[in-house]
């Protein structure tokens, strides 16, 4: 049973919204957890995030967030931080999104106990620019942020040694570049 | 004359505008815009032919699965390539573990909540409700306790004045027509709806890897190594597993699902009135039984004008008339103009903001032999009742004695050809991807314990140009991608998706897509609040291509109605 769920969301081809599945490929390559953590890239899936979200006991999510901070600024929001509207998710034509997904799930009494955002302030979403230097220049920091949450909260979460090589099909550079040619 | 913008549409996966003229309560003109760009076919120009899947499961944040399957299909086809049996049977299986998972979040999440009036659920007598309920299934999940429980939630909801959620419904809105008691049964399976739809994600999962996103696929086949005496393989457990599963997931589709469309249908009949739209219908033959792909389980074909008695069936993926029929038409959309075989298909964007008379959406128009085609579970039904397909008649059937025995409502396959049918046919095309779920798990399964535990055959490419068309009758319809490969890479790509023929633009005739010309003729009784617009729109579950996830530390809302 997979009780703590990592998960990173956005459009891998959207420049900095790529951020949520870099980040946790990241913290995946450089720490050792055990089996009740998943980590996800989910991409974007909409109220689809519903059955993920079932039944568990810890959630963090890395996605970007828009805010008036500099680009590359991680900011961590809890649910409270939602339901006070402090920090309202944006409803897009795509997305009812975790705001429904979450809403959904506690009334139907199966909503995670807890729930983490981890955001990253973008430099730009647009497609195929790829990562911002700024922005996946955090990466490491998200990773090591949420290795803390986890080891907070009791489950262990130790460095990698040597960490793995980070691959990320999406991420070889020469795409953006071939799409300009082509 | 009121002009009414609908911008975005929310409850949908994607980024849609609708516009409507209505005149004395009626729509007589609409536009459908679809707001975002998809560029993943330029992507793919240039790439290796056998990783074009990775990236093609990326057109869509929620249907990933239908593009990846479709784009290896394509290559598959350009190099003439057989898989073995496991692999179309592994394939099949993750397909329709999606489209259950797809079908009924859309009922339940994505468009009950334009039917279902939750300001009525505390006036519901639950015991009356039980009685309802279990008079028209078997399921265990619908006792007085059940839905005493679900009432007291929703009180509580009501009673706190902050629906959260569900506060944008237009809830008390005149066009809501159900009991207290009917409300709160649907809602009820709402809420149940949340773990069914994550079972058949555990299908997907189990034969793909991971989902979203699946990671079994190949050229040639499937990666799922199959070893009955390993642990770590495909074997006797996991195919338990999968049919334990399955077995829990099938009564809530033909016991709960199918039911709850049925009841609907039954205190909506207007709606199998309006909506009818584009009676041109197409659905292509899927769920191959055979390496070669020479037998279906879901049949394909077109239906012009409406016409049940004539279908011109479509047998195989080889079909030599819908290779030469798809066309795409520019005029009207935010690319470069005139029309192109998907082959030589091309997205160069020429955006010029909204213009009804000239180009407003980035969909493009596709046409087959010049006409607009509206594809989707209807078609499915439609072209596998109309040509004798003995599972499509059993539970469109078993449907339509359901309705009649709710109210006495006499519903034919010709009324299907609306709003109403739209969900009905999803509902029924679910209970026949269940029946089908255990048959091709029972192939596998067989074939397996025969000795065969081939998954794949190694594609070969030679060099010069050679062209490919991969098809799936996915959850919203007849899907279709075209490659040209030149020495193992993509010189060309294009998806001829099923929100496409549906949310089609206007073409170079001036002739609107299914979304436009079933708005026709709508009626709209509050101008704020276009519920009967919004009915139509979602019973097409549209899908526009998804796009960037973000969140707004400072809060904004977005969604809004304009009236002019």
């Amino acid at each position: 049973m997979n009780l703590v769920s990592v998960i990173g969301l956005g459009n891998v081809f959207l420049g900095d919204d790529g951020f949520g599945p870099l980040a946790i490929e990241t913290f995946r390559c450089e720490y050792e957890c055990p089996p009740s953590v998943e980590v996800l890239d989910l991409g974007t899936p909409g109220l689809d995030l519903a059955p993920y979200l079932y039944d568990k006991e810890l959630i963090i999510v890395v996605d970007t967030v828009h805010s008036d901070a500099a680009v590359g600024t991680l900011s961590i929001f809890h649910e409270e931080d939602f339901l006070s509207h402090k920090a309202k998710l944006r409803i897009t034509g795509h997305d009812p999104g975790l705001w429904d997904a979450l809403a959904h799930l506690r009334l139907a009494g199966h909503a995670p106990s807890e729930l983490i955002v981890l955001g990253v302030n973008p430099e730009s979403c647009e497609f195929a620019e790829g990562i911002s230097d700024e922005v996946s220049g955090t990466a490491g920091e998200a990773a090591a942020i949420i290795a803390h949450s986890l080891t907070d909260r009791g489950i262990s979460c130790v460095p990698m040694q040597p960490p793995a090589v980070l691959k990320l099909w999406w991420l070889n550079k020469g795409y953006a570049e071939r799409s300009r040619t082509a | 004359m009121a002009r009414i913008s609908i911008d975005p549409v929310t409850r949908i996966e994607g980024h849609l505008r609708v516009d409507v003229e209505v005149d004395g309560g009626v729509v007589n003109k609409a536009w459908a815009s679809c707001t975002m760009w998809r560029g993943l076919e330029t992507i793919l120009r240039g790439r290796d032919a056998r990783e074009g899947w990775v990236f093609a499961q990326r057109f869509c944040g929620v249907c990933t699965t239908v593009h990846a399957v479709a784009s290896v299909r394509a290559v598959e086809d350009a190099l003439s390539l057989e898989i073995p049996p496991n692999a179309q049977y592994i394939r099949n299986l993750i397909l329709i573990g999606h489209a259950l998972h797809d079908h009924i979040v859309h009922f339940y999440h994505l468009s009950a909540l334009d039917f279902v009036d939750i300001l009525q659920i505390p006036k519901a007598d639950p015991a009356k409700a039980a009685s309802i309920a279990e008079g028209s299934s078997s399921w265990t999940g619908n006792s007085r306790q059940e839905l005493a429980a679900v009432q007291t939630k929703v009180k509580g909801l009501v009673a706190s004045g902050q629906l959260g959620i569900f506060s944008h419904g237009y809830w008390g809105h005149p066009a809501m027509k159900l009991s207290p008691e009917v409300n709160l049964i649907l809602f009820s399976h709402y809420l149940q709806a949340l773990d069914f739809q994550r079972k058949s994600c555990q299908v997907v999962a189990i034969l793909g890897g991971k989902t979203p996103h699946i990671q079994n696929l190949a050229v040639g086949g499937v990666m799922n190594a199959i070893n009955l005496n390993s642990l770590a393989t495909m074997n006797m457990d996991r195919l338990g597993m999968l049919k334990a599963i399955l077995e829990d997931l099938i009564p809530f589709v033909q016991q709960v699902f199918l039911p709850d469309t049925c009841l609907l249908a039954a205190y909506y009949p207007e709606y199998f009135r309006l909506g009818r739209g584009v009676a041109n219908y197409l659905a292509v033959p899927d769920l191959p039984l055979d390496a070669k792909a020479s037998k279906f389980d879901l049949p394909g074909g077109v239906i012009m004008n409406g016409n049940l008695a004539v279908v011109r069936p479509i047998v195989d993926w080889q079909d030599a008339e819908f290779r030469k029929a798809v066309t795409e038409d520019n005029t009207h959309a935010w690319y470069e103009g005139g029309q192109f075989p998907p082959y030589k298909g091309q997205q160069i964007p020429d955006y010029t903001d909204f213009k009804e008379d000239a180009k407003y959406t980035w969909v493009k128009a596709p046409r087959y032999n010049g006409s607009p085609m509206q594809a989707g579970p209807l078609a499915n039904v439609l072209v596998g009742y109309a040509s004798g397909h003995a599972l499509t008649r059993k539970w469109t059937d078993t449907a339509f004695n359901r309705i009649a025995a709710v109210n006495g409502l006499k519903v034919t396959p010709d009324d299907l050809q609306s709003t109403m049918g739209r969900y009905l046919a999803r509902s029924i095309r679910s209970a026949m991807l269940s029946d089908l779920a255990l048959e091709h798990l029972q192939l596998l399964t067989t074939n397996i314990l025969n000795g065969d535990n081939t998954t794949y055959n190694a594609p070969q490419f030679p060099t010069g140009e050679i062209m490919g068309m991969g098809m799936h009758e996915a959850p919203r319809g007849s899907l279709s991608h075209w490659v040209v490969i030149d020495k193992g890479v993509f010189t060309n790509y294009q998806a001829v998706v099923p929100t496409t023929w549906n949310a089609s633009p206007r073409d170079e005739k001036g002739v609107p897509g299914p979304y436009e010309t079933s708005l026709i003729g709508s009626p709209v009784v509050d101008a704020e609040k276009p519920l009967e617009v919004l009915r139509t729109v979602h019973s097409f579950d549209p899908c526009m291509a998804c796009s960037c996830h973000t969140l707004d530390a400072a809060g904004k809302e977005i969604a809004e109605v304009k009236v002019q």
